[in-house]
Parts: C-alpha cells; structure tokens; sequence
C-alpha cells in the first residue's frame, strides 16, 4: 500500500516536474511571439508614419509647387498685360476698362515720373498703400506684402515695369487675392483631419483659412494666434520657427494640439512669401499604420484565442481520456475483484462439494451399508422371527435417514435453482405446535433431555402462511438443538409475539435455545452456507447433509423474515428467527363460545406469564378470563364466590403447581363446587398416564401447553361430543385397506411388487400395469366398481402419470370422474403436488411409500360401500 | 451512438472549413482597378461672420450653438456651410463691421452675421435681402422687426436677441457695502467709493460698448415714455434733434473719463472683453459691459470665480437695458441665393433656435421659444421681460445709431469735446434729411 502511495506520488511529482518545463518552455514561446509581433508592429508604425511623413512633405510640396505655379502665372499674365499696355494707344483707358476677375481684383499704373496713377476701380492709385519693403520678388516683379484690400479680404499686388522701346514708360500694380488659392488647395487635407493656413511671412497674419464650420479651433489671426490658441508656448520652439521663416526653411515639429498629439508644420512658398502653415494629427498621420497594426493584433488576438481553444479541447479531451482509462482500470480492478472472487468462491465452492460429496458417500454408505448389511443378515436369519423384526426396524431407520438425506440435498437443489414457491394457506400456531411438539419431543425424551415449549405475547394464533415450510424451519432447528446437546440437556422452544409493525400482521420471534455443544465463531460465519457442517470430535458421530441450516435461512429470507444465530463452546446456541405472518380476516368467532355456553373461565397457573397468555388469546372470543396465581389462590376464589364456582363454565388448571398441584386443586374445587365444574388440565407433560390422572378427578380433558384458543376450542367441542380417548387417537391410519381392489400403474418392478406386499399385508389386492396407457386401456375396460382407486406412478414410459389421470378422467365412464387417483411417485415437490391435482389426481403422496399415509389417504377418499368391511 | 455523433461533428466541421476556405478564394474581378472618382458637385453656402479667439482647450458655447444649427441645416440640405472670418489684429486695421461693407458691397458671399450699423447701412444700400420671405420670419418678436426693419424690409434676423448690461462683481460691492447702481448717480457714488478703496479704474471699457450708457441716458425716455414712434417720427423729420438726446449721455461719459472712473486711452485700444476683460476676471475692475452671451461663454465671463451679477446700464428710470439687434442678411446678390436663404430659414427655425436658446440660455427671437436664464443674468433678463430697455440700433431711425454713436464715443475717448461730439451727430442728422 505504501508502496502505491510512493508510486502515485512519484508519478505525481513526475508529471509536474514535466509540467512546469512545460509551462515556462509555452511562455518562453509567447515572450518570442509577443516580441516579435510587437518589434513587427512598431516597426510597420514607424515605416509607416516615415512614410506617413514623407507623404505630407510631399503633399506639402505638391502645394507649395502649385501656388508657386500660381504666382508665376500670375507674374507671366502680369508681363504680359504690361507687354500689351505698351501697345494701346491709351494705357490708362485700358488700365480703367480693365474688369476684375476672380483672382485680378484690381489693377492700376503709374506713369513714370508719378506718383499717382490710375486704377480700374476708378479714383487716384499711389504706391504709399503698398509695401514692398520686403523685397521679395516672383519672376523678377516685386511682390508686396499682403493686406486686407477693399473687397475684405486678402491680396497682395505684384509690379511690373511697362517697357516700351526700351524705356520704362509706367510701372504696372495688380492686385491678386489669396482667395484664389483656394481651388488649388485641397478640400479635405488628411481627410479634413488636417489643418492648413496660408501665412503671409513678413506680417505673420494668415491670409488664407479652413473654410469648414468644424475647422475653428486654431488660431487664425497670425502666427502668434496660432501658437496662442494652439498652446504652442515654448519659446525655444517659437524662436527656431521665426528663425526658419526669416530665412525661408521649411520647418516641421511635434506639438500636442488640443491635447492630441500632432505635426506641425511651415513651409515655405515662393523663397518664403510666404508659407503654408497647419497641423497634422499624429492620428491621421499614422491611421494606415494603426490600421495595419490593429489588423495584425486581431489576427494575433484571434491565433492566441484560436490556440488557448485547442489547448482547451486538448485538455477536456485529456481529462475525458484520463477519466475514461479511470473508469476502465477501476472496471478492470472489479473485474478482476470480482473474478478472483468468484474464482475463490468456485474454489470454495468445489472443495465444499468435494466435502460434501466426500460427506455424502460417507452419510450414504453408512445407512445403505447397514441395510444391506441387514438385508444379508435377513436373509441369513429369516427363520428367527425376533431378529428378523429387529433387522426390519434398522433397516427401516437406515432407509429413514437416507431418506432425509435425499429430501435434504433436494431441497438445496430447488432452492439454488429459486425454484422454491411457498404455499400460503391458513394455519393455527396450535397445530404448528402440536406437529412440532409431536417429532421434536420423542426425539428429546429419547436422549434424556428436557425439551420446553412457551408461547407469550402471541396476540393471533390464526396466521396465513406456509406452514409446511415454518414446520420444516422449526424441525430443522430443534433437530439441530436436540442432535447437538449432550443427554439430558435443556431444549427451549419459544414463540413470542413482539410489537405489531402493523395491524394486519402478526410478528413472532420463534427462539430455539439449548445448552448443548455449541459452535466456534469460525463456524457460526459459515453455518448459514449449503455443505457446510460442524465437525468435532463430539459431533462427528452425527449423521447429517449439513443443508439443514442453509434451507432454513433461504427459507427465512424467502418469507420476508430474518434469523441470527448466538453460540458460545460448551455454553449453547440460541437461534432467533423473526417473522411477520399476516393475520387473516375475521377470525373471532364469539357465536361458538356463546352456543358452547362459555362466558366466564378460571385459569389457573403459578407462572403468571400463561395467565397473562391465556387472557391475551381470549381477549377477542368475549369469554371473561379471571387467574388464579396457584391451587390454593384458586380454590379461595372459588370460596369467595359463595356459589361454589359455579359462575365458571369452566376452569383450566395447570398440572403441576409448586404449593398445590393440579390434582389436589381439582379435587378442592370440585368439592367446593354444588355443581360439577368441567376442568381441562393444562400440561406440559406427555403420556398416558396424566390423562387418566385427570380422568379420576372429572377432568374433561387435558389442553397441553402452551395454551392456543383453537386447542381449547377442539376440547371443549370434544367435551361436548363425550369423545373418549379412544376415539380422539383413532384415525384414518388404523383403518384398514381389507377387501379393496386397486389398479396400479408402475413401470418400476421392484416398487411394483413392494407395493403388492404392502397392500397384501394390508389385506386389499391390486392390478398393476406398466404404464400409464396400459393402465387407462384397463380401467377403461374394467367393470364399474372393480377398482376401489387408482395409484398412479407418475414418471413412466409410454403414458405417464398426468396423462394417464387427464385420460381416465377425460372417459366416459360413469366412475370416470369419481374414481380416486392417488399419486405415488419420488416427484415430491410442492409443484408436483399441484401438478398431480391440476392433472385430476385427488392425492399426492410421495415415494418411499409411508403406508400410515396411504391408507389415511385411500380411507379418506374411497367412499364407505354398503356391506363393506371397513 | 457516440461514434455517430462524433462522425457527424467531423463531417460537419470539414464542410464548414471546406466552405470557409473556398469563401476566400475567388477570381479577382476585372475591374476592381478601375477607380472612377466622381465629380465634386457638392452645394456650398458661404458664411462670413466675425470670430472671437478661441482658447486652448476651451469650447466656445456660443459657437458651438451656432455650429449645432448650421449643422442642422447642413443635413437638411445636403449642402456644406463655408465659413469665412476676420477679426482685426488691432485698432489700426480695418474693423470687422468695414470688411463687412467691402464683402457684401463686392458679393464676396451669401450669408453675414451683422452688426447693427451695418444692417441699416446696407440695408440702406439694398445689398440685403428681405428676410420677410422666409418662413420663419412669422414666429419673431415685434423688437427684432422693429429693430432690422428699413424701408420695409426685414434685413436682419438675429439667432438671440442681445443684451448688453453692465457686469457686476457683487462681491466687490458687497465687500464695500455698495448696492447696485439705478442711476447714473448711483454709479458715480460706487465708483467713488470703489476708487477711493484703491480700485483704479472702477469702469473697464473697450472702444466697441461705451456707448450703451449713452443709449441708455439718452433714449431712456424714449423708449419708455410711451411716445416712441411719435419721437423717431420727429427725428426722422430733424424736429427734434439727436444731440439732444445724446448730449447728456456724453456729458455722463465724459465725467466718468475725467473722474478716472473710466480709462479713455485704453478703452480707446481694447477690444472687446479681450482687452478690459482679464482684470474683471482678476476681479481688479468691479465694473465691466457686456453683451448677455458673454455670461454663458467661458471664453468670455461664463465662469468668473465670483458673485457676479448683469444688470442694465443707469438710467433717469432706472436701470435699462440696451438691445442691439445683429443679425444674420444674405446679400441680394448672393451667388447662392436659394440655398442661402433655406440654410437662413432652418437655423431660424423653432426646433433650431430651441437648440440654440437652451445651450447659450439667450432670449430668443422667436415667440415660440422661451428658455431659463443664468441667475447672473435675472436682473438684466426681468427688465426685459417687463419691457424696460432701450434700442441700440434701431433701423427705424434715419440716423445709424450703433455705428455712429460708436465712433463718435471714440473721438470722445480720442480728446474730442462734448460739442464736437454734438456737432457730428448734427452733421450725421442733416445727411440723413437730404432727400
């Protein structure tokens, strides 16, 4: 065990030491991974916000180029009006007619030698409102600073000399607006994300704005505004961008705009005019890259997912797998259990038959030897009438126990096979008793022990079951009891009725006590089990099949009921059975004790629980019960009455009492009584000898103990009929079979010519044929009245014994379906019996032939003939 | 039947990755590389309007209000709102209210915010459209048709209607045990008071609302004395002359400056809150004027730190509100006339004013559309209500009063003599008699 402890921890200890390996090697494989994506990830965003970059200088660009195109056109167009004006007559009409466009908004000239002039919008022109102090210039013109014109908004004018033959003959003004930009720039820079002003370089102010009503949050005064309104102070920041513009540099810088992080930029138009000015979010400027990189995340999210679901499947998968091989080691493991157990168990069960088998050709050969045995000393001593009675008697007995064998081992057999079916029927705990009583207590007196029988507590002596089987429950038990203990031990047998669980249900615990042998504990594990029995060198000498206690407890437990064994060595066994037998419906019957004229009774015993018992039992008939604890207390009661008793109808007195015996006290009672009151002795004593005893003292009769109301009931009914004792012992068995004729259908011929002995002792004679269909063939042609009955053999060739009967009762005789058919056959099992009534047959009796039973039987069910000997 | 269902989930399975992949495959169509870039046809309206400068961080509630409604009608029509602005960089260039004449007199776009000079002016000129054409224009009070109304037509509509009033900090007054002013006594008794308790200037001006205590000395009366129409009639005729009117007004304004109540040369540069207004915030000046949005605008004084309270400018009768109608005037000439004027009819629309009266909590130009004020602004608001103010422009009058009473403050604040004031606004009175 330890051991397996060791190794499962080992295992254990092994699977972890694989496991974090494991562990550390997967997140060793996610570090690189996670590394990886991230390096790819920050380096797709950093070539992409490079290129990002480059793509807006090269926008920028794109721009800076268009408006320098612009400008330069605008300088071309500028020459070449100024080419034109040299060849109008009146350059000053031409100058006045000029009209304004959407990017010429005015155009003037001064004459050389001026310093007024002359403008398309009519009034006076001078220089004074422009300056051109900046010295800027777009294809050789100067070009002025910008300025808020009339129109209201933003312009800036170029000058061109008018030069004719050589002379400059006026200087041409015309005055452009930033407005006309606006179709050059783009309409949504970076998806409207962006910022993009026009900044005239010298002034600063931005000339040229976002149109979008969204597009308001920067500054748009100036470049101050701008860094204002965009939270660009730092001034270091502030004096490199004015250094850049001053000297015409493209700039660009990181800011947070409006707490977002952005790129700023300057650039420079036309040698730094002026300048493109604006933001781009770092947002719109890295969106490809994010989007590339969000798109890598949601592969590398769905992978990572993907992969911890299949480690996930893996691991249900495992589990299941794991517990599956589980399931199938444990079910190996029972198998195995189970198997080696019933390897054991056949094992055992082999060496028990071998046992028994041993046993039986042991128990078997003992009486068969003893009857042939005897049969050869018959046979040799035949002419000696007193030894061939003795070697019949022995080698009846021998015949008996192999009997009992037999029945014995066939009983096991039916039960193993729960083939066994009980037969309910109604029965009294009296004639159980009485039956028991009948086998047990010969058995006892023969060897000297005293057997005691006491029932208490018993509410209903009427109970419903399977009496035969609680018979044999109880002869298996106190055969037992009696075998086991020594000459002159004590047997108890006891019934007592426990509390009821129900109404409808009697429950007994049937107790069989002695203080004989006793068992080992070893023994008392097995004693329940077939082929088992005890064996020492005091018991050996007890002949046995060792089933007895194995049918007992099967047929315990197949009544619902249960039984427990105590037992020490040299001390004694007590074994308890309990069971619940229904009690059936109605059995008190008042009306009998009311017509036999029995109202009130005396019982009179020095043992108070038979008192209790008797009052208990009575309790249901209406009867008055009074007790007297002995003769004396009896006789005073009696006394006391002052009518000499005579309110008993009837006194029942116990035999034997320790101050005044019965005999005494009977005759006190009678003496006292004006009128003769019928006394039953109540007895536990068997024998002759009591009754006459009883007799001599006006007794009605003898009730042996215990005390049952139905026992009563028979006495008083046999008081009444003045039965003798002669009659009660009479029966069906001392009847004799003289002058019967039967018909017998026995294939056997020694069976065959042992019953023609028998019933040829017996006085009747008998036809036998050798099958079933021989039999009926005979009948059928028999004279009406030529046989008394039919005995019936049922397992025989041809015809057997059901079809035989099915077949007699199927004629048409008259005496067909009267005719008795009693069964004979070694089929003795319950089911046999049904078979053989179900079949038409009246009787069933069993082989080996018990003639006291044949004969009760043919008594019982031939009808008495006029003239008849019987 | 395990091995059945696990059949099943296999076959299953493998028709789904079967399907998946052959859902990736697919021959590349033809002409996915053509891209054919339509042109842009979109509708525009331009807008030219003023702009205060924003702040870092800061939203403008004024103009997101704004921005709400034009959003609004962007949707409705599909169309897209330019927005064009100037602001002067200083006093030495062109005032928003001149661009404004240049621009609309040249067509340079649709749609302009105004001032109320500018409104008579070029509605004089007939370079504005009548706004009576518009839906809307029936929801609107009577102030705003009188005030925007010239020769008949309705050339201006306002999206609130302004207020100006003087900006209180009550906790300086309450500091000095002063009560709020009524008369122009009163205040020249808390400016006193506040100057001799070391408050130097008491009155923070700009070069641009001076004038409302004019207005409010001058045309008290006028406005308030039941014979309105009567007076302009008489003024508008030259029976009675504006000097008249405007006379004690420049008196009050001038003993303000001389008393250093008021601080002439600065007020003469600053613009408008952007000058005066940090040391009211620094609580260095009590007294500030003010438009009614810039108590609600945190650009402005939405969130001063302080008890502050607005209240009408001094008066014979008490403290009196001035109203100068703005307004928004599409330019007769508009290149995108419709779409102009159905851009104008949506942001005045009931649902779209709602928007705008509820964010900025401005009393709007719809009768329609009733919305509560800060508690700053009840005083200024309950005199409203009850009818109590003066107009600061009134297109009725021949005489541009917002404008012209504005300059003519400037040369006040310039050195110029009551009389010289006087005689200008004489000069501006016979101009306007000439046929």
């Amino acid at each position: 065990m330890g051991w397996c402890i060791n190794m499962k921890v080992k295992q254990k200890r092994n699977r972890t030491d694989r496991g974090i390996p494991l562990i550390f090697f997967i997140l060793l494989i996610f570090c690189i991974l996670g590394t990886v994506v991230f390096s790819v990830a920050k380096r797709i965003s950093s070539e992409m916000s490079s290129s990002a970059i480059h793509n807006l200088r090269e926008s920028l660009g794109l721009i800076k180029g268009t408006l320098e195109a612009i400008l330069i056109n605008e300088a071309e167009f500028q020459k070449m009006i100024a080419q034109e004006i040299t060849m109008v007559e009146d350059p000053e009409e031409f100058i006045r007619s000029y009209k304004r466009n959407r990017t010429v908004v005015k155009i003037s000239m001064i004459m050389s030698g001026e310093t007024v002039g002359v403008s398309n919008t009519g009034g006076e022109f001078s220089e004074e409102a422009l300056d051109f102090s900046a010295g800027k210039t777009v294809e050789g013109l100067p070009i002025s600073q910008s300025y808020l014109n009339s129109l209201g908004t933003w312009a800036y004018t170029m000058k061109c000399p008018v030069v004719k033959d050589g002379e400059e003959i006026a200087v041409l003004y015309m005055e452009y607006i930033y407005d006309s930009f606006d179709d050059a720039l783009p309409g949504s820079f970076y998806n409207g994300k962006a910022m993009l002003y026009v900044m005239d370089a010298k002034s600063e102010r931005l000339v040229l704005k976002p149109k979008g009503m969204g597009q308001r949050n920067a500054g748009h005064l100036n470049l101050q505004d701008f860094y204002r309104a965009n939270n660009i102070l730092e001034p270091d920041i502030q004096a490199k961008v004015s250094e850049s513009v001053e000297s015409g540099k493209n700039i660009m810088f990181y800011h947070d705009i409006q707490e977002e992080g952005a790129l700023i930029y300057m650039w420079s138009v036309s040698g730094g005019e002026i300048y493109l000015i604006g933001y781009v979010p770092i947002e719109a400027i890295q969106q490809e890259g994010r989007a590339v990189n969000q798109n890598i995340l949601i592969v590398v999210v769905v992978m990572l997912v993907a992969f911890f679901l299949c480690c996930l499947l893996y691991y249900f998968n495992q589990r299941q797998q794991s517990k599956v091989r589980r399931e199938r080691e444990a079910e190996r493991e029972l198998h195995s259990k189970q198997l080696a157990e019933a390897l054991q168990a056949a094992q055992i069960a082999s060496k028990s038959k071998t046992t028994f088998l041993s046993n039986m050709s042991h128990d078997i050969r003992t009486p068969m030897n003893a009857i042939l045995g005897f049969t050869t000393l018959l046979a040799k001593d035949a002419d000696n009438p007193v030894k061939v009675r003795e070697y019949t008697r022995k080698i009846t007995a021998s015949g008996q126990h192999l009997l009992s064998l037999i029945n014995d081992v066939l009983d096991v057999s039916k039960i193993e096979s729960g083939k066994v079916v009980l037969t309910i029927g109604e029965f009294t705990l009296n004639s159980l008793m009485s039956s028991v009583d009948a086998i047990i207590r010969p058995m006892a007196n023969a060897r000297s022990q005293n057997f005691d029988v006491s029932v208490t507590g018993i509410k209903h002596e009427y109970l419903v079951g399977d009496e035969t089987r609680i018979n044999q429950i109880l002869i298996n038990l106190l055969s037992n009891a009696v075998k086991y203990t020594p000459k002159g031990g004590n047997i108890w047998f006891r019934i007592i009725g426990l509390e009821q669980r129900s109404s409808q249900y009697e429950h007994i615990r049937i107790e069989v006590e002695d203080d004989g042998y006793g068992m080992t504990p070893e023994y008392l594990k097995t004693i329940f089990e077939a082929f088992t029995r005890a064996e020492n060198s005091t018991t050996n000498k007890v002949q046995g099949t060792g089933l007895g206690m194995a049918i007992t407890k099967n047929i315990v437990e197949l009544m619902g009921g249960t039984i427990d064994v105590f037992s020490e060595i040299d001390k004694g066994s007590l074994f308890c059975v309990e069971l619940e037998l229904r009690i059936p419906d109605g059995q008190a019957d008042k009306e009998f004790w009311k017509n036999n004229g029995i109202f009130r009774i005396l019982a009179v015993d020095d043992d108070i629980e038979i008192c209790k018992n008797i009052q208990t039992l009575m309790r249901d008939t209406g009867v008055l019960v009074d007790t007297a604890l002995g003769g004396e207390e009896a006789v005073r009661l009696i006394k006391d009455m002052g009518n000499g008793g005579q309110d008993y109808n009837m006194i029942l007195l116990d035999w034997k009492m320790p101050d005044m015996d019965g005999i005494e006290t009977a005759k006190q009672i009678q003496g006292l009584a004006q009128s003769e009151i019928p006394i039953l002795f109540l007895t536990a004593y068997d024998g002759d000898n009591v009754e006459e005893e009883a007799f001599q003292v006006g007794s009605v009769g003898v009730l042996a103990k215990p005390f049952f109301v139905s026992a009563f009931k028979e006495k008083i009914l046999e008081a009444n009929a003045g039965k003798t004792k002669g009659d009660t012992q009479g029966g069906p068995e001392a009847g004799s079979l003289k002058g019967l004729h039967l018909l017998v259908a026995e294939d056997n011929e020694i069976n065959a010519e042992i019953l023609w002995e028998l019933l040829d002792l017996e006085g009747a004679t008998c036809e036998i044929m050798e099958n079933g269909k021989l039999a009926v063939e005979r009948f059928e042609k028999a004279k009406n009245g030529e046989f008394d009955a039919i005995l019936m053999d049922v397992q025989m060739p041809v015809m057997n014994g059901y079809e035989a009967s099915r077949a007699i009762r199927a004629l048409t005789r008259r005496d067909a379906g009267e005719i008795p058919i009693i069964a004979m056959t070694a089929n003795a099992f319950a089911e046999d019996v049904k078979e053989a009534l179900d079949a038409g047959m009246n009787v069933h009796i069993s082989k080996p032939i018990d003639m006291g039973l044949l004969k009760k039987a043919l008594n019982q069910w031939i009808p008495r003939r006029p003239g008849s000997s019987r | 039947m395990k091995s059945n269902t696990n059949k099943l989930l296999a076959f299953c399975l493998s028709g789904i990755a079967a399907f998946s992949m052959a859902s990736c495959a697919g021959k590349p169509d033809g002409i996915e590389n053509l891209i054919v870039e339509e042109p842009d046809e979109g509708k525009v309206v331009n807008l030219f309007g003023p702009m205060e400068k924003s702040k870092p961080g800061v939203d403008n509630l004024s103009r997101t209000a704004f921005d709400r409604t034009i959003s609004i009608a962007e949707d409705s029509l599909g169309l897209t709102v330019e927005y064009r602005t100037y602001t002067a960089e200083n006093y030495q260039e062109k005032t928003y209210d001149e661009v404004i004449l240049d621009r609309v007199r040249n067509d340079m776009d649709d749609l302009y915010l105004l001032n109320p000079d500018t409104i008579q002016i070029l509605g004089e000129e007939g370079e504005l459209l009548d706004l009576y054409t518009l839906d809307n224009a029936k929801n609107l009070r009577e102030i705003i048709k009188t005030a925007n109304t010239v020769d008949g037509k309705l050339v201006a509509i306002p999206q609130e209607i302004v207020v100006h009033g003087l900006f209180i900090n009550k906790d300086m007054f309450d500091q000095y045990g002063l009560l709020l002013p009524e008369t122009p006594e009163d205040l020249l008794e808390c400016c006193r008071v506040l100057k001799e308790n070391g408050i130097e200037t008491p009155i923070g001006a700009n070069r641009w609302w001076l004038e409302n205590f004019v207005f409010a000395i001058a045309y008290a009366d006028l406005y308030n004395g039941g014979h309105t129409q009567e007076e302009i009639e008489a003024l508008n005729k030259g029976e009675r002359k504006y000097s008249d009117y405007m006379r004690p007004g420049f008196e009050y304004l001038q003993e303000l400056i001389d008393k250093g109540y008021v601080d002439a040369e600065t007020a003469y540069t600053y613009e408008a809150i952007e000058g005066e207004g940090p040391d009211f915030l620094a609580q260095k000046t009590p007294i500030v004027m003010a438009y009614w949005s810039a108590a609600n605008t945190e650009t402005a004084y939405g969130n001063p730190g302080f008890n502050m309270q607005v209240i009408g400018f001094p008066s014979s009768r008490g403290q009196m509100p001035v109203v100068s109608m703005t307004g928004y005037g599409i330019n007769a000439n508009a290149h995108h006339l419709e779409d102009t004027k159905a851009v104008l009819d949506i942001i005045l629309s009931d649902e779209a004013l709602q928007i705008y009266a509820e964010t900025n909590q401005v009393i709007s130009p719809s009768k329609n559309v009733e919305v509560e004020c800060a508690p700053a602004l009840r005083p200024l608001n309950d005199k409203v209500q009850d009818n109590v103010y003066v107009l600061g422009s009134n297109a009725g009058m021949k005489v541009e009063q917002w404008g012209n009473t504005c300059l003519i403050v400037r040369d006040l604040l310039n050195g110029a003599t009551i009389d010289e004031c006087m005689a200008k606004f004489d000069r501006l009175q016979e101009e306007s008699l000439k046929p």
